[in-house]
């Protein structure tokens, strides 16, 4: 889908619960990861988890409904439009007002690969790893991610994923897609 | 094309490789070179230097580097000295930069140069340099690289069209065979078979280490004025007919189809349609293959056959020598490395060695007149384009 087709579908995004409406129960804690990693402070600039506290940024609610087990994004109060990643203003109408809203927590897989050399500093011990870009199921974002939970070998296009939130081992939370059969 | 024409009159490539050398000595090595290349180039001639660097914060713990290549040069420019920055496309950024300064008659002289030190004793820390041109705090944590991203490129042309890991091999051999004829690319006086390609080991599947440029280490640098200068120099000069870009995106949510890049088309046909031209007028291009499936899209992107159709295009020899024209004769970024903000001004010396037949025969285009330049950024968020017509009046 070209850029301007996916803005265009963009504006018939199947509406979401906004933020201030009653939030679904929590969902249950995460998982422990399957390789837990040690607490050692890596150098800001050699670490791409991003900070996450409300004193680094104006997006820390991500984080903290990723902790609850909910991936979220925003949406433009103004034009609806819904964004990826989360934004404090709309690139289209250029408001401020924007609004939390849960995505669905299941996709299916529209491309991957996977790195097999060459990791980022801290991401060598995970190779192989495989990523991919996944559609969400009834939204018109396609998120890129790890995938887990199967070896890339064993990975098809259209695989159901869903997201899970992790604890990467020093206090703050990332996501990733799970394989689901 | 408004204002003065410009052209470029001289160029120079360092030796381009794993070189044991720090980013400073790359400077100064380009800059001895450049005055040997242009002898007729005096350093006060020169009012301003365009300094094409992706990432000397990470390779070389160095910000600031447009002074700092300027000293080690042995230039003092007057009018303008700025660095450009668009990662894999900062050496066309210099070059667009130094043509607008000098049509708008801000510069007379320029010079733009490139240069990249990307091999450093930590792989790992290398790779996070180059993970960090993606969309950090989003796209970085998962390990996204340039790749993973061309690979599942190729995944996806291979889904829709029925592209091959034979035709990507054709391109990789093509460009490696070409750089065999250039004693500056990384990989001169090395043979790469299209068997022996298909055996290389994967790196992201389904790329083989065969499909990707390098890191690399290297310079480059060109000397650029108006038609008011140029026969004080050169007398086959490169014109500037025309130049274009398009920024799609950066998030890799916002990559659209991954096979289609709309904003190459449109960069394009933009830049050729300012010099006057269609693309079938061109006699070499020099297209950015960081992957080989990014020049087999790019063979689509640019009209050159129809979506869908690269991977025939590349394995039937189209764009080789004797084909409807001829691609990356330099030897590409496969063939050559890619020291990212040296690239494009290394395109920009071949198009203007090519013009004034000096490069050796295994690579030389019949008399070529046109020639375009393209390089993308990051994940082909951004496609840059030159046009340039070889010597004639202004």
């Amino acid at each position: 889908m070209s850029t301007e087709a996916k803005r265009r579908s963009r504006e018939s995004a199947t509406v979401l619960p906004p933020v201030e409406s009653p939030s679904p129960p929590a969902a249950a804690p995460p998982a422990p990861p399957p390789k837990p990693k040690t607490n050692e402070k890596r150098p800001f600039l050699l670490d791409f988890f991003p900070l996450e506290t409300p004193d680094q940024t104006r997006l820390h609610r991500f984080y903290e409904r990723l902790r609850e087990g909910r991936l979220s994004t925003t949406r433009c109060s103004r034009d609806g439009s819904l964004h990826w990643p989360p934004r404090t203003a709309c690139p289209r109408c250029h408001t401020e007002a924007v609004e939390w809203v849960d995505l669905p927590e299941r996709g299916h897989v529209y491309a991957f690969s996977a790195v097999l050399a060459g990791a980022p500093y801290g991401m060598e011990d995970e190779v192989p790893f495989a990523v991919g870009l996944v559609d969400l199921d009834g939204v018109p974002l396609r998120l890129f991610g790890r995938i887990e939970g199967r070896p890339w070998t064993e990975l098809r296009i259209g695989q159901p994923v869903k997201v899970e939130a992790y604890d990467i081992g020093d206090g703050r939370v990332f996501y990733r897609f799970r394989v689901v059969d | 094309m408004s204002g003065r024409a410009v052209a470029i009159v001289g160029g120079v490539t360092t030796p381009f490789g794993v070189r044991p050398t720090t980013w400073p000595e790359l400077a100064q090595e380009v800059g001895a070179a450049l005055f040997r290349a242009v002898p007729e180039l005096r350093s006060e001639d020169v009012d301003s230097l365009f300094v094409g660097a992706a990432e000397p914060e990470r390779f070389a713990f160095q910000s600031h580097v447009a002074p700092l290549a300027a000293e080690q040069m042995g230039l003092q420019p007057y009018r303008i000295l700025q660095r450009t920055e668009l990662a894999c496309a900062s050496g066309q950024s210099a070059i667009r930069s130094a043509y607008a300064a000098i049509a708008s008659g801000l510069s007379d002289v320029a010079v733009a140069v490139g240069v990249e030190k990307m091999n450093l004793p930590s792989m790992s820390e290398a790779s996070s340099a180059m993970g960090c041109v993606m969309d950090r705090p989003w796209d970085g944590p998962h390990g996204a690289t340039a790749p993973p991203f061309f690979a599942m490129v190729a995944q996806r042309h291979m889904l829709e069209f029925g592209t091959t890991e034979e035709q990507l091999a054709a391109v990789s051999e093509k460009n490696h065979r070409f750089a065999n004829s250039n004693p500056t690319a990384q990989f001169h006086a090395k043979t790469f078979a299209r068997d022996k390609l298909l055996r290389l080991p994967i790196v992201s599947p389904p790329l083989r280490l065969g499909d990707c440029s390098s890191m690399t280490d290297g310079a480059a640098a060109v000397v650029l004025t108006s038609e008011e200068r140029v026969r004080e120099y050169t007398d086959t000069p490169a014109w500037i007919r025309g130049t274009a870009q398009y920024s799609d995106f950066h998030n890799l949510a916002n990559a659209g189809s991954l096979t289609e890049w709309p904003g190459l088309a449109r960069a394009a046909r933009e830049a050729l349609g300012g010099a006057g031209i269609g693309v079938h007028d061109l006699d070499l291009a020099e297209l950015h293959d960081c992957f080989t499936i990014s020049e087999i899209i790019e063979y689509e992107s640019l009209g050159l056959c129809a979506r869908g159709e690269g991977g025939r295009f590349a394995s039937d020899g189209r764009g080789d020598l004797g084909g409807d024209l001829v691609v990356n004769p330099r030897g590409g970024l496969l063939g050559c490395g890619h020291p990212l903000g040296a690239t494009g001004i290394a395109q920009a010396v071949e198009v203007f060695d090519q013009f004034s037949h000096s490069v050796a025969a295994a690579r030389q285009v019949p008399d070529p007149e046109w020639a375009l330049v393209h390089n993308l950024s990051g994940s082909a968020n951004v496609h840059s384009v030159m046009v340039y017509q070889r010597g004639g009046a202004a």
